[in-house]
């Protein structure tokens, strides 16, 4: 192995490819920004994005860091345990597709508090499902925006804090300018880069080994530090109750994750919804498979590196390092050149996630907050685009501000983990109560809301990556958490007055929800305006005629 | 823009003429909800079942999953790839039930809500096509 080159330099190659990533999604948000003036263009792409487009973009919304450097890390140092996130992260698309996606295209507008609000009091129930959404989105947007500012300090040699800010500043600039149509388009180019990026890798890795992919994990095995443990699940958890709260909460975290939940909102009808999870469930599966050959494969090429300190403690640079040593090592062109590569993707990685969260925040605070609480519904559409772009610009800035102040020592995987386990917790019981439920009512929204939300933040506050004296030995809050977030929904119901009219309505959003009757279409970006059309034009068959 | 000033509370207010009421009770819509639930509710207890069996594995049996089916191949690796086979297994037949089965269902519950609507009131206000100018 040849010597190790310090990338704190900055990386010219790295640099030359970022800036043809920016260039290319700022064009993107050019011409996007031409085709978006009103609320449904600006939250929802006009819902004019195709199946197969939204799938893509799912992929790229979902995809983050996190899975692809993040993943192929936690797998070069723990073997087994790193690639039982890649089973979590592909699973949870089951209760994505079976429970919500055609139900939130058929029920929802623009955002989760919509399908609450359906069929609940609008003002309690808005406010709790925005508290859900915002409480998702920073967790997760301020993890993102660290690990950000560390894998671009590491890989491109640029400070953490002028990374962090130039991140943000992209960020911005794609959602306050492009709005959805931006940010879908950000993050399907994201998908393709990203899994043709990996597909390529992968090739070379396999090609490294000799060709026959078993032998990935016989020589990562035999380049670890512990190889009898290596293959077998226990070097990173050990604790398996722990382990089953990680599980639990990803799986059931993902479907209440708003920045996926509102994409659902982009496509013409629930066909396109399903079919986008399809289409997403390919793609993301794909890429997980290959964390195999980017976790054990790094382990099985780069070897001792790990413990010599050439990767990082966290293991982000396991696959950007790979990249640099089958490109033909540190020092050659190829080896620059493709670890230049993976670092752009790896950078538009995080762009198109924390895109796609920042105007999902922007709907809680814009859409249901300030239009529909603050003002009751009464502000025009001029208005509430306008507060719209306004909240993603002062989200947005919130965000840069306190990733800067927390700086790299903000513990970045249990910020994620934190997020999945609100969305479980808060996000899906209600959403999924209100849906099915009929006795379900504004309290039981409210305290599931509310409760789950509290209890995996405090119980994350007292557990052991943070407390001293730690109050449960669990690193992970899902199992304790999302029991009580359901728990809460339905004493909170029980206990709460009976809403004869939430229960008539239910009715309504049942039908509407299973068969998509009455649900919102769509708007194409340049024709002007439609005429209002009544409901058989848009869902059935011809009523007009009879 | 096309939906209006109603847009903020959902749409809902173009769609009074349907009873919902009946449509949801209607035996159609029941129909469509049997067979989508005799679906769904298995093929969750399935997946999550085999999900946790799995999780529950790496915790408490390493060792089992550590035998190596072929050197370097372990079970908790095939096991893992099992899930992955799970999911597509069941997105092709959740999109192969729902495009044949579910859909036609749902539009004979649609069909059905259409036809026993209340004629549709005409309310000032409500603007007819024509009115809609711009």
């Amino acid at each position: 192995m040849s010597p190790a080159t310090p990338i704190a330099a900055v990386n010219v190659e790295a640099v030359v490819i970022f800036g043809l990533v920016v260039a290319v999604t700022l064009g993107i948000t050019y011409w996007a920004s031409q085709r978006t003036t009103s609320a449904t263009q600006f939250w929802a792409a006009g819902r004019q994005i195709t199946g197969r487009q939204n799938g893509l973009a799912i992929a790229g919304d979902y995809m983050s860091a996190a899975s692809f450097l993040g993943i192929a890390g936690l797998i070069f140092y723990f073997g087994f345990d790193g690639f039982l996130y890649s089973v979590g992260f592909l699973v949870a698309f089951l209760t994505v597709l079976f429970l919500l996606s055609e139900r939130m295209r058929n029920a929802g507008k623009f955002t989760i508090a919509d399908v609450l609000s359906f069929r609940l009091k609008e003002r309690p129930a808005r406010v709790a499902a925005a508290l859900g959404t915002l409480a998702v989105v920073a967790f997760y947007l301020i993890a993102q925006m660290v690990g950000a500012g560390i894998i671009i300090e590491g890989l491109v040699g640029i400070n953490f804090n002028v990374a962090v800010i130039a991140t943000g500043s992209f960020m911005l600039v794609y959602v306050v300018f492009g709005g959805m149509l931006a940010t879908t388009w950000v993050q399907i180019v994201k998908a393709i880069l990203l899994m043709s990026a990996t597909v390529v890798l992968s090739i070379f890795v396999l090609v490294r080994i000799g060709g026959n992919p078993i032998d990935i994990f016989n020589d990562a095995k035999n380049q670890s530090e512990d190889p009898g443990a290596y293959l077998e699940p226990g070097l990173r958890f050990d604790n398996p109750i722990d382990t089953l709260s990680l599980g639990l909460g990803l799986v059931l975290g993902t479907a209440g994750l708003p920045h996926i939940l509102m994409r659902f909102f982009t496509v013409p009808d629930a066909k396109a919804a399903r079919n986008s999870v399809g289409w997403a469930v390919g793609v993301i599966g794909i890429f997980y498979v290959m964390t195999t050959f980017l976790g054990f494969g790094a382990r099985a090429l780069l070897g001792e590196a790990g413990t010599t300190g050439e990767v990082d403690e966290a293991g982000n640079l396991a696959a950007p390092l790979l990249a640099q040593e089958v490109g033909g090592g540190a020092g050659s062109f190829g080896g620059d050149a493709f670890l230049a590569i993976i670092s752009a993707v790896a950078f538009a990685t995080i762009l198109a996630v924390v895109a796609g969260l920042v105007i999902s925040a922007s709907g809680a605070v814009a859409h249901d907050v300030w239009s529909n609480v603050v003002r009751k519904g009464r502000d025009s559409e001029h208005e509430e685009v306008y507060v719209a772009r306004i909240a993603a610009f002062s989200i947005g800035a919130i965000a840069i501000a306190i990733s800067v102040i927390g700086g790299s020592d903000l513990n970045v995987s249990y910020m994620v983990g934190l997020a999945f386990a609100v969305a479980a917790s808060a996000n899906f019981p209600a959403l999924l109560l209100a849906l099915t439920w009929r006795r379900f009512n504004t309290t039981g929204a409210v305290c599931g809301v509310v409760v789950g939300t509290v209890s995996a933040i405090l119980l994350v506050l007292t557990g052991p990556d943070v407390a001293d004296d730690p109050l449960i030995n669990l690193t992970q809050p899902g199992i304790v958490s999302i029991p009580l977030g359901f728990a809460a929904c339905i004493i909170g119901t029980l206990l709460g007055r009976e809403e004869t009219e939430a229960e008539r309505s239910f009715d309504e959003l049942h039908v509407r929800s299973e068969t998509g009757l009455g649900a919102e279409t769509g708007e194409a970006a340049p024709r002007p305006r439609q005429p209002k059309q009544p409901v058989a034009a848009a869902t059935g068959p011809g009523r007009q005629g009879a | 823009m096309g939906t209006g000033q109603s847009s903020a509370t959902g749409g809902s207010e173009h769609h009074r003429e349907i009873d919902w009421e009946a449509a949801e009770r209607s035996p159609e819509f029941k129909q469509l909800e049997r067979t989508k639930r005799s679906f769904v509710i298995p093929a969750t207890i399935f997946f999550l079942a085999w999900y946790i069996t799995f999780i529950l594995l790496a915790g408490y049996a390493p060792g089992f999953m550590g035998e190596s089916v072929i050197e370097g191949l372990t079970v908790g690796y095939l096991l893992a790839l099992s899930q992955f086979v799970m999911v597509w297994v069941l997105t092709a037949m959740y999109l192969r039930r729902a495009k044949n089965v579910f859909d036609p269902l749902a539009e004979k519950a649609v069909r059905k809500a259409i036809e026993s609507a209340r004629p549709e009131p005409v309310r000032p206000g409500e603007a007819r096509p024509e009115e809609d100018r711009r």
